[in-house]
């Protein structure tokens, strides 16, 4: 078989994909919508990536409270959205993997090897997301760190294929602009086509909004339906990312001889049990928990302030903070306080959540909890606090 | 649109060069942490997205088109592929909490995934198929009046 003869064949022959939706049109509000949504997904995965490793150059501030909760709510609901339009897109365009000849010109081939990483990091960046905030990891590698690598290579990609069709997309689009004055009868029935397509690609994206977005916006959280989480469900009323035991801290965390030490960079070493803790000026905050996971929750907490056991020690007063939880062994055991975060009024030692002590999985006897902190590193089962 | 027009231009060089510099600083974290990223296992599971995309799920997709195109007559196939469209996109989304990966990762706890997801993903593919008949409804009725 020689090739001509092969491509006069499907799906190499012309008009072998007949849909009028394969269509330019289609594929550059697609491709518009996907850049929004990709670019929504890198900026903040990146600030969420900057906020759980933070560089010398980066101090996450403490505010505002909730910012976080946004930032990766909009992460995890922004990539579910995607997933209707990226499976429509790579529909659309799927009639271009048997263009002939493959290539015309350098530009042209650099576009089309570009689509490799491209579609291959898309799909991947949403499968590994999807699965992530599902705990579903049929991987060998680890997902944070891979997940944070692979989006710069698909967001390189991404920017390839924007300057490869960024003529062809503005001229598409300010053609749909100018052709709508006078149709022909066949442009009018495939505008009608193209228009429902559109909207069921939206409407799907909506849907899948509509019902996930629950897990963080607390107004919709009865139509969570295919959300993993629901920001209602768990002891106390909100969920448990690791519990007790599998932390292996559920003898330890109930042991007698609980005590919280200060320790490191201080004047005065403290150690303090319980009733001691229960003895100090509490005070409550309205705090959520953000999870990376894209669930979050708000709760009224209760406890010691970290900058009153900070001044109480004799630390100075732009000291960084490391809370050490009685897990051992398990990443996300520590976390750091910047000096914004441990100073900040509302960064507790929290004893209470809502007025009741905490469950165990909640951390009890004491969990950090401060403003503006992926839910990570607001550290449970509170041991020690080192003084940097 | 079989035919892929080549670019060419002052947008797609600098897209071009700013793009592949990306590109590079990702490669370059992907090997710098290959004890974390795995590449082998990473490339198994970038490149076979794209392969079992190109492979096996577009030409299914492709293949559910022709049958309903096929099956019904062209007033009656748009509301339907709306509906077999979003309820591949609904089950796919909602394949791992239906199967309860996350509850065999996190045993015991009973927060991650709590809801009873067949009935969940039943009721959100029943919303769909509402919104289908809905539409269908609406085509058989301006089908009937008169002009």
């Amino acid at each position: 078989m020689n090739w001509p003869s092969v491509l006069d064949r499907r799906p190499f022959r012309e008009n072998s994909f007949p849909s009028k939706l394969h269509d330019e049109q289609v594929a550059a509000i697609l491709g518009c919508a996907l850049g929004i949504t990709f670019t929504v997904c890198f900026a903040t995965g990146l600030y969420s990536h900057l906020a759980q490793n933070p560089p010398s150059w980066f101090e996450l501030p403490s505010r505002p409270a909730g910012l976080y909760r946004v930032t990766q709510g909009l992460h995890v609901a922004t990539g579910i959205a995607s997933i209707p339009l990226l499976a429509a897109k790579l529909w659309t365009v799927y009639p271009k993997l048997f263009s002939w000849p493959p290539f015309e010109s350098a530009a042209h081939l650099i576009a089309r090897i570009s689509l490799l990483p491209l579609i291959g990091g898309g799909l991947f960046m949403l499968f590994t997301g999807l699965a992530n905030i599902n705990l579903w990891y049929p991987w060998q590698f680890n997902f944070p760190v891979t997940h944070y690598w692979a989006a710069w290579l698909t967001m390189g990609a991404l920017v390839v294929h924007i300057g490869a069709k960024f003529t062809t997309t503005r001229r598409v689009l300010s053609r749909k602009v100018s052709a709508s004055a006078v149709p022909s009868a066949v442009d009018a029935v495939d505008a009608v086509d193209r228009r429902r397509f559109l909207a069921t690609v939206f409407g799907t994206s909506a849907l899948l909004t509509l019902f996930t977005v629950g897990q963080t916006f607390a107004p919709l959280r009865k139509l969570a339906l295919l959300a993993p989480r629901r920001p209602d469900v768990g002891p106390q009323g909100f969920p448990v990312n690791r519990t007790a035991r599998t932390a292996g801290v559920v003898e330890t965390s109930q042991a007698s001889d609980y005590r919280l030490t200060v320790t490191g960079r201080v004047r005065n070493e403290l150690s303090l049990g319980l009733d001691e803790l229960r003895a100090l000026r509490q005070h409550s905050a309205v705090l959520p928990i953000a999870c990376v996971e894209g669930w979050s929750t708000t709760q009224r907490w209760t406890g010691v302030r970290v900058r009153d056991l900070l001044a109480m020690a004799g630390a100075s007063p732009d000291a960084e903070v490391r809370v050490e939880s009685l897990q051992q062994h398990r990443s996300y055991r520590t976390s750091d306080l910047n000096p914004w975060q441990a100073h900040d009024p509302d960064t507790l030692l929290a004893l209470l959540v809502n007025g009741e002590p905490l469950a165990l999985d909640h951390g009890y006897p004491l969990r950090l909890i401060g403003p503006n902190r992926p839910g990570v590193m607001q550290t449970k089962w509170v041991t020690r606090l080192v003084v940097q | 649109m079989s035919r892929d027009e080549a670019p060419s231009g002052v947008a797609f060089w600098i897209g071009a060069v700013v793009g592949i510099g990306i590109m590079v600083f990702g490669l370059r974290g992907i090997f710098i942490n290959a004890g974390a990223t795995q590449p082998v296992e990473f490339a198994k599971w970038f490149i076979g997205a794209d392969l079992l995309h190109d492979l096996v799920i577009a030409p299914l997709v492709a293949l559910v088109g022709v049958v309903v195109v096929r099956l019904l007559s062209r007033p009656w196939r748009g509301p339907v592929q709306a509906g077999l469209m979003a309820t591949a996109i609904v089950v796919a989304v909602g394949w791992a909490p239906l199967h309860g990966y996350g509850r065999v990762t996190a045993i015991g706890n009973g927060t991650v995934q709590p809801l009873d997801y067949s009935t969940a993903v039943a009721t959100v593919v029943g919303v769909i198929w509402a919104l289908v008949l809905v539409w269908l409804a609406v085509i058989a009725v301006r089908r009937t009046r008169p002009v």
